[in-house]
């Protein structure tokens, strides 16, 4: 986020601990103007109601003033879980949010946590209505693609002729010979390998960036037996432009060893 | 939903979303961030290995499986009994 930020360092012994529930935990922001509750539906079945201030409004629940930590599986999924739930119920029923990141969790000024989220919606007034209505009406979608590695190599051998060569001399009869040629020729191949994913990483986010308002490239993971991902992308996709994404999804799944992985709607996490 | 849009979407796929992205509220007055990398990994790390493809019906069949679970509306929050591992000072800069 562009603004500027305070830099502090806080100490745990330094938040107070006299209210249990004296802090906010705030999921997401939405443009409204009234201040309501919105029931049990938060983490933890805490009541999520609305903080509203000059047109916009947080919603958060109650909190005490700490993070959330857990080395539970099922408790840490479920928080995950609650609190994408509630992003993703007010971005149906408010059409535009900005989720915010998962732990924020606004600390009681003199005046109360709910004093210190007006503070800071009354501060930022202006950058968050210009975000929610450059998100007005989008979503985000994750479209991954991999492909089979053997493809990969397939294609790199097609675009590097001289590693056919050097794979000849590897099978040299002299026994140093051959061994000093597979090292160079491993180096060289992997190299291409790298070149020839790059290459096709770009090609494949040029033709679905063209279908996007906006996208956000993500960091590749790790693929399936045999695979490797060229690309991981966030896309912000309004209704309209919807259509023309998936037709270029499809388009990609049709090409020879692509696999093509399509999620969402999300609300738009990667585009705040 | 058409044929492009696979309907499921893995915890993975939320976790991505919900830990790393978002509006990062940058104020003095905020005691915790993702950010701070210690609670993303520590949240990460409860759940490492929880790939399996869910869909959104089935999440929420899940979540409400696991409220319902003995004890789960009776703890105060599971924070405070996490507070022992909070550090001793979160900075966020």
């Amino acid at each position: 986020m562009a603004t500027p930020s305070v830099s502090t360092t806080l100490h745990y012994n330094d938040v107070p601990q006299a209210d249990a529930l004296a802090a906010d935990y705030v999921y997401c922001v939405v443009e409204d103007s009234r201040s309501a509750s919105l029931g049990p539906v938060g983490i933890e079945g805490r009541e999520v109601y609305v903080v509203a201030h000059r047109g916009l409004g947080a919603l958060v629940h109650a909190s005490p003033p700490l993070a959330y930590q857990a080395t539970d599986r099922e408790i840490a999924g479920a928080w995950v879980l609650a609190h994408h739930q509630v992003v993703d119920s007010a971005w149906r029923r408010w059409g535009t949010v900005l989720p915010l990141t998962f732990n924020t969790i606004v600390l009681p000024g003199a005046t109360g946590a709910d004093q210190s989220v007006t503070a800071w919606l009354d501060r930022e007034h202006e950058h968050l209505q210009g975000k929610l209505q450059a998100l007005a009406g989008k979503a985000e979608y994750g479209v991954q693609v991999s492909c089979d590695s053997s493809h990969l190599v397939e294609q790199a051998l097609a675009a590097n002729p001289d590693i056919g060569k050097l794979q000849e001399q590897a099978n040299s009869p002299s026994r140093g010979l051959a061994y000093m040629y597979r090292q160079q020729l491993e180096t060289v191949l992997k190299r291409a390998v790298e070149g020839q994913a790059l290459r096709e990483s770009a090609q494949l986010y040029g033709k679905l960036r063209a279908c996007a308002d906006d996208t956000r490239l993500e960091k590749t993971k790790a693929a399936g037996d045999g695979q490797t991902m060229l690309l991981n992308l966030s896309c912000l996709v309004s209704p309209e432009r919807l259509a023309g994404l998936e037709m270029a999804v499809q388009g990609l799944r049709g090409m020879a060893g692509l696999s093509v992985r399509m999620v969402g709607p999300f609300p738009p996490y990667s585009f705040c | 939903m058409s044929s492009a849009t696979q309907p499921q979407a893995t915890l993975v796929d939320l976790l991505d979303r919900v830990l790393d992205r978002g509006l990062v509220l940058e104020a003095d007055i905020v005691i915790c961030l993702a950010g701070v990398p210690l609670i993303g990994i520590n949240l990460r790390a409860a759940l490492a290995g929880m790939e399996t493809m869910v869909q959104y019906g089935m999440m929420q069949d899940w979540d409400q499986a696991i409220r319902h679970r003995g004890g789960w509306s009776v703890k105060p929050t599971g924070v405070a009994e996490c507070s022992s591992t909070v550090p001793a000072g979160v900075r966020h800069d």
